[in-house]
């Protein structure tokens, strides 16, 4: 994970003891969190001191998340922001998502789950994930996104459109950790709990296809957290 | 502006005014048109005492006397009579009052006797002096005029009266009626709002009039219908968490109770993942619950978009495929109807009501080895559910299964708090729509029929 390694997050955060797990966590993770526990002082940080990534309260004092998440993009701040909330209806997170937060996370959550989508969310800010249409490499797995074609050791495997659409995801975000419910939301667009293992019966669908009749594991369960696509070692 | 006089004084007011007003514009009309005809007849003594003066003074002017009153016109009054007052030739049998002499050839009105009649009575005439032949009286007796004219100043003292009573009497009973109104619907307010055992199920009667007595009524109504929804949802809320997270939160409790008592760090750690898994349960519980008592409240409709429900069922299908496949369970899928379906509404929450009926077919009719997924039109409205070949739902468990924490077998074999089907309705009425249980034949065929345009669906299914 060395890619999004020693990172500027600002964390808005009133409850103190969520503020102080976050903050030793993702400082273990080797980022530099700066905290604050009021949405103007938090707007205020937000606008002028370039941080990479704004891990946002939906609730917080001074001011309601939403409408400082709102205050922010139309003062064209794009950094990447991580709303979490403790409202947890798909009602709510939709309408966390069309105020302009990249991602949104219910409460409680997690750490796993928290640390591995503000990763994917440092990534994307950075440019680094790859342009749609170049061509994907992850070990010995080939992707072409224009075709749609998926070789692993030069040989063409068949997937299905969702199965294609559950890999490039895996391979956009190759060597991290997502969690079920990043796929569940990003490859399906589904913003509620189907309550079954239904994603884990797709992963281990798609694990088949690209793992049968080759020596290396490729797709990874990583206990109590999700799935990561990586080359062997 | 703030007025000194209740509403209904003013009504009452009202009501007077316009009794009156009615009364005296048609006894006024009278009265005046009376004053009119009074007129005329004044007129018509002075052309007549006119005529007779143009007469010489003779014995011609006595038979013109006599002639006149020969036309049989019992009003005529006309007399000679000679220089000292003495009646000559005529029909007035008393001299002539020297008040009559002095005043000149202007009409007079006074009462004289009159030889045909028994008392004297008011007459109106013109007295003309003839020099040395005395003097000419003519006339007209204005008996029956004056009692006209008194009876409508009568009338009209009448009608005063009349109209004062009457235009009190109606105000009365005016105000009585909208005071009654009034009372009957402050009373209803009052026995929803009282403080202490209010009835919120009260609602204020109706008297099919359709007045805006009835309006105000419905509107206060309907109010109180989205009043006691939201006070019922509160309730359900507020027990179902009090109530029914009790043992999941005791569970909890005793898991980290013996985790702390534990010496072994292995079985600690067994513990404390038990906890964690205990935990999500709990969270899963309270977000369904808050879901539904969002959508019973009909929060969400501002997210409310066109959508296929077709399009919609594929993709469950397409998801769960895999996961029947794997309980052995073939999953069907089908789109029917012809043309565009489309359908306004709440994409995220019908996908996950209808996934929601897909795991509960998943839990309880995997046995049946067949299950269909279908998105069907009827006219203006869809059905969209599953069908199942499993044990269904006896007619008898259909109400107890939609309930909150309802659950169907009392071994609790299965795992689920019992929210699904609760969740699925609660998403059909935010829909103005209902979930339908049915039997499939066998099986259940669980489904939400819904409108396609705003609407709502007869809540047929739904038992208090």
């Amino acid at each position: 994970m060395g890619e999004t390694m020693g990172r500027k997050i600002l964390l808005v955060e009133d409850d103190s003891e969520t503020a102080l797990y976050l903050s030793r966590g993702l400082a273990e993770e080797g980022h530099s969190v700066e905290h604050v526990s009021d949405a103007r002082e938090g707007l205020y940080l937000a606008s002028d001191m370039g941080f990479d990534l704004i891990i946002l309260d939906r609730m917080v004092p001074g001011m309601d998340g939403l409408s400082m998440l709102r205050a922010l993009r139309a003062a064209g701040v794009d950094t990447p922001v991580l709303v979490l909330s403790a409202l947890a209806t798909v009602g709510d997170r939709i309408e966390g998502l069309e105020a302009g937060s990249d991602d949104y996370l219910v409460k409680p959550f997690s750490f796993a789950e928290l640390l591995a989508r503000a990763n994917a969310l440092l990534r994307r800010a950075d440019g680094k994930a790859a342009a749609p249409d170049l061509r994907l490499v992850v070990g010995d797995l080939e992707i072409e996104p224009l075709a749609r074609t998926v070789k692993r050791a030069g040989k063409q495997i068949e997937l299905k459109p969702r199965e294609y659409r559950l890999l490039e995801y895996f391979a956009r975000n190759a060597g991290r950790v997502v969690t079920r419910t990043m796929l569940l939301e990003q490859v399906w667009e589904y913003h509620f709990d189907p309550g079954t293992n239904v994603i884990d019966v797709h992963v281990s669908r798609l694990r088949r296809k690209i793992e049968d009749g080759f020596d290396q594991p490729i797709l990874h369960t990583v206990r109590g957290a999700g799935y990561r696509l990586a080359a062997a070692g | 502006m703030r007025t000194r006089f209740p509403t209904t004084f003013r009504i009452a007011a009202l009501a007077v005014l316009l009794a009156l007003s009615s009364n005296l514009a048609l006894v006024g009309f009278l009265y005046v048109r009376t004053r009119d005809q009074d007129q005329a007849v004044r007129e018509r003594i002075l052309e007549e005492a006119r005529a007779l003066a143009a007469v010489a003074p003779d014995s011609a002017l006595d038979k013109a006397v006599r002639d006149t009153l020969a036309t049989g016109d019992s009003q005529l009054v006309a007399e000679r009579f000679d220089r000292d007052g003495r009646p000559l030739a005529g029909n007035v049998g008393q001299l002539l009052p020297p008040v009559a002499m002095a005043a000149g050839p202007v009409l007079q009105i006074s009462r004289l006797r009159l030889t045909d009649e028994p008392a004297p009575s008011e007459c109106g005439y013109v007295v003309r002096s003839l020099g040395a032949d005395g003097w000419l009286l003519s006339g007209r007796e204005l008996g029956e005029r004056y009692a006209l004219q008194r009876t409508i100043e009568r009338s009209l003292l009448l009608a005063l009266v009349l109209s004062l009573g009457l235009g009190v009497g109606c105000g009365l009973l005016i105000a009585r009626d909208v005071g009654k109104r009034v009372s009957a619907l402050a009373e209803g307010v009052d026995q929803v709002a009282e403080v202490s055992g209010g009835a919120l199920d009260r609602r204020l009667p109706l008297t099919g009039a359709g007045d805006s007595f009835d309006r105000l009524a419905e509107r206060i109504n309907r109010m109180l219908d989205r009043i006691e929804r939201l006070m019922n949802e509160l309730r359900l809320l507020t027990d179902s968490l009090a109530h029914d997270l009790r043992s999941p939160v005791g569970r909890l409790r005793a898991r980290i109770e013996r985790a702390m008592n534990t010496a072994d760090d292995g079985q600690r750690d067994v513990l404390l993942g038990g906890v964690l898994q205990e935990t999500d349960t709990l969270m899963r519980i309270i977000a369904t619950v808050l879901e539904i008592g969002r959508s019973e409240a009909g929060g969400g409709r501002e997210q409310f978009a066109w959508l296929d429900p077709r399009a919609l069922v594929d993709e469950l299908g397409e998801m769960f495929e895999p996961l029947a496949e794997e309980a052995g369970i073939t999953l069907e899928v089908l789109g029917s109807g012809h043309g565009a379906m489309q359908l306004f509404g709440h994409e995220q929450l019908l996908a996950q009501a209808v996934s929601n009926l897909v795991d509960n077919a998943m839990k309880h009719a995997a046995a049946g080895g067949a299950m269909q997924l279908f998105a069907q039109r009827d006219g203006e409205t869809v059905r969209l559910g599953v069908a199942d070949r499993g044990p269904g739902i006896a007619p008898a468990d259909r109400e107890a299964a939609r309930r909150r924490f309802g659950r169907l077998d009392a071994s609790r074999s299965v795992a689920g708090a019992g929210l699904g089907l609760t969740l699925v309705e609660a998403i059909a009425h935010l829909h103005g729509g209902v979930l339908e249980l049915d039997d499939n034949w066998p099986g259940l065929r669980a489904q939400l029929h819904l409108p396609l345009r705003q609407g709502s669906i007869a809540t047929a299914g739904r038992a208090a």
